[in-house]
């Protein structure tokens, strides 16, 4: 008991903000699925509509051509950050002279808000203004690089930008893991005559898969609840070849005044992010389990 | 600044609610004051509602207007939480079909008595009055006027084009803009690539086709109307003029391309008369432009109505209750609207202003006369890119549609026509 009122303060740092974040979450959740079922448009009402908002939300072309989008675009973008941020930190790790300035740099753009990251690239990528009419000014007349306005590349604008973005916190994770393996490992693979590429494929990279995991799933959640970046870059278009699940919601909730149909949207979010953090759950307790058995 | 409803406020409101008849109240027993929201933060929107804001405290009230910036569903989101919360504004901007909607989950003021003193009814168009009036009772009043439809042509692109008339119908329209490109106009349209940008083509198409077929698919939503040949049309109409667009500009709004333009490297916009408003406060001249009535193909001006107006919230506040009393006075105010039309580029709601003076250019002269002209051979419809023929659910749906349309050149006009009756089927 002594023990339990000297760490109060401790207890109280953790717990408290703890809890009152995880009721505000859970509440909201709750509440969002509630709405989902209820026929409420403008403003929450009560009432019964069985699954009606979500068959409908499922039937729009809207939606359809958000959720393929999001299945290009989310694995797209986590193995391209994941291979950029790979290349990167590998790079970095070579005991190379300005590391620090280097590491600030390619970490930057993390700490720049998504829309301006969107609104950046918005500008560079347009063909009439940005990198198009740039080179095509240089001589190079018949460059083109209109990915922006067209419908079929548009979505690839996004996985570039989301990469720039974030492939300095892939990067950041590695390099915390290519330095925390154990440098007799090292030492053996050189005495055993491995070269640099044979040690990093046989040795180093292997240590880094839970890194290579996380990051994965931390990837993949930013992938799914993509908002900001699309709305400033592309806003869904050209018509609406760039639409994302986060879009629809905002769209159907807030611009066109259907709740129930928007809280439907948001709630198959959630269970798209539930597919992929319950297996992510399930490797980690398997992992652990069979850590505790060994 | 939020207003608290302390218990002294409240109990010197019922006090003064019991003790005086609710006209005295209004004339002035307490300085007037209103809260009000709207989307006009800057340029000549800004400027217009500021200078109304103006009047406002000129007649001794007290003005709070808190804009917020974006498009109207912005600050409708606002809007929507300050009901929720119970503290509507006495007064926000509101339009359209939206009006009858919000009017369902909040009480508003009846403005009957006020519209009746002033002699309002007759000076409005009756298909404007009648969506201000859900349930037959005045709530909101219409403060200005625009024709979404409205030609500007860029007079280097049409000496460019040496072309010595204005286009009345699709033909002369078309002709027009071959005659541009040819003489050396990169792009015939200026455009930009917003939602309602491309909704704007579509409608400007269609109603100048057959303003009656219009009516009946896009307003009254009319099953055969919705998949008859004259809406074909328009949307292979569209093709044409969505083919003459620079497809470089992406997602942005119109005035980005306001120079181009004016230097006769773009050659028409099809816009509202707002537009007239941002080129002015953009510094650019009378001379530069020439505004007409949107084509018609039985050559009689077709007008698309699209119409700001403001909604009247009930508050128990009395000085909130003398606040919109003044307010609504000002709104149908002619010198009201005068001032205000002049600085937008819009056109008075009000049928009896005159617009021969100084003040009013001619390309508000001819809305105004194309707006009498369509009002008497029923040729004036409501805008459905700018949310005034359907609530926002429907438009949006329709909307997608369109801006897929105008953005995908393999899309045939009979895909587009089924899809069109499939989004409405669809929303509804």
């Amino acid at each position: 008991m002594p023990g339990v009122v000297r760490r109060l303060p401790e207890h109280l740092t953790i717990w408290v903000p703890l809890l009152l974040s995880a009721a505000h979450l859970v509440s909201f959740s709750l509440w969002t699925i509630w709405i989902s079922f209820t026929p409420s448009t403008l403003v929450p009402v009560s009432g019964w509509v069985g699954l009606r908002n979500y068959t409908a939300v499922m039937a729009t072309r809207n939606w359809k051509i958000a959720f393929d989008n999001l299945l290009l675009f989310g694995s797209a973008f986590v193995l391209l950050s994941l291979v950029a941020g790979l290349v990167l930190a590998i790079l970095l790790d070579q005991r190379i002279r300005g590391e620090n300035a280097l590491r600030s740099i390619f970490l930057y753009p993390l700490a720049v808000s998504f829309v301006v990251t969107g609104t950046v690239w918005s500008w560079l990528l347009n063909p009439g203004l940005g990198i198009q009419k740039l080179v095509q000014d240089l001589g190079w007349t018949s460059f083109r690089f209109d990915w922006l306005v067209d419908r079929d590349m548009a979505i690839w604008t996004i996985v570039i930008a989301a990469i720039w973005q974030s492939s300095g916190f892939a990067m950041a994770l590695f390099l915390a893991g290519l330095r925390s393996v154990d440098a007799d490992l090292v030492k053996a693979a050189q005495i055993d005559g491995a070269g640099p590429i044979r040690m990093y494929r046989r040795v180093i990279l292997p240590t880094l898969w839970p890194i290579t995991i996380t990051v994965i799933v931390i990837q993949l959640q930013f992938a799914i609840s993509t908002f900001d970046l699309v709305r400033a870059l592309t806003n869904g278009g050209p018509g609406l070849a760039t639409q994302l699940p986060a879009l629809v919601v905002y769209d159907l909730m807030f611009q066109r005044g259907l709740l129930g149909r928007g809280a439907a949207a948001a709630v198959l979010m959630l269970l798209i992010l539930l597919a992929v953090l319950l297996p992510y759950a399930a490797w980690r307790y398997l992992q652990r389990r069979r850590a505790s058995h060994a | 600044m939020p207003i608290t409803t302390t218990r002294r406020r409240l109990l010197a409101g019922s006090a003064a609610a019991l003790a005086l008849p609710a006209f005295a109240r209004a004339q002035g027993a307490v300085k007037p004051r209103l809260t009000a929201i709207s989307q006009w933060s800057a340029g000549s929107d800004g400027a217009a509602i500021t200078a109304l804001g103006k009047k406002f405290e000129e007649k001794g009230g007290i003005w709070q207007h808190s804009p917020v910036p974006g498009f109207t569903t912005e600050m409708m989101n606002k809007l929507r939480a300050q009901i929720i919360a119970g503290d509507p504004p006495a007064c926000s901007q509101l339009k359209g079909p939206e009006i009858a909607a919000w009017s369902k989950i909040a009480p508003t003021v009846n403005l009957d008595a006020l519209v009746a003193a002033a002699g309002y009814e007759k000076v409005v168009a009756p298909d404007l009055a009648k969506l201000h009036k859900p349930g037959g009772k005045w709530i909101a009043l219409p403060l200005q006027i625009y024709s979404t439809n409205m030609l500007f042509l860029s007079k280097r692109a049409l000496d460019k084009a040496k072309a010595d008339k204005t286009p009345v119908t699709w033909a002369d329209f078309n002709d027009l803009a071959e005659k541009m490109k040819a003489g050396g106009v990169t792009y015939p349209i200026a455009n930009g690539g917003t939602r309602p940008d491309d909704g704007q083509k579509f409608e400007a198409s269609f109603a100048g086709i057959s303003p009656a077929a219009y009516r009946a698919a896009i307003m009254n939503l009319d099953k055969n109307a919705l998949e008859g040949p004259e809406i074909r049309a328009a949307f292979a109409q569209t093709r044409k003029i969505a083919d003459w667009m620079d497809p470089n500009v992406g997602a942005q709004p119109f005035a980005t391309n306001l120079k181009r333009f004016v230097d006769g490297d773009m050659g028409i916009m099809i816009q509202g008369g707002w537009a007239q408003g941002v080129l002015r406060n953009a510094g650019f001249k009378f001379d530069d432009f020439i505004i007409v009535p949107g084509p018609s193909d039985n050559s009689k001006p077709v007008f698309l109505l699209n119409a700001d107006a403001f909604i009247f919230w009930q508050r128990s506040e009395p000085d909130l209750q003398a606040g919109q009393t003044l307010m609504a006075q000002l709104v149908m105010d002619p010198a009201i609207q005068t001032m205000y039309s002049q600085i937008t580029g819009s056109i008075p709601v009000r049928t009896d202003v005159d617009l021969s003076g100084e003040g009013w250019s001619d390309g508000q002269r001819r809305t105004a006369g194309a707006l009498k002209d369509a009002v008497a051979n029923n040729q004036a419809v409501l805008s459905l890119a700018h949310n005034m023929a359907q609530e926002n659910g429907l438009t949006a749906a329709m909307i997608d549609v369109l801006t897929e349309y105008v953005k995908n050149k393999t899309i045939k006009p009979e895909q587009a026509v089924t899809r069109l009756a499939e989004a409405v089927e669809g929303a509804r």
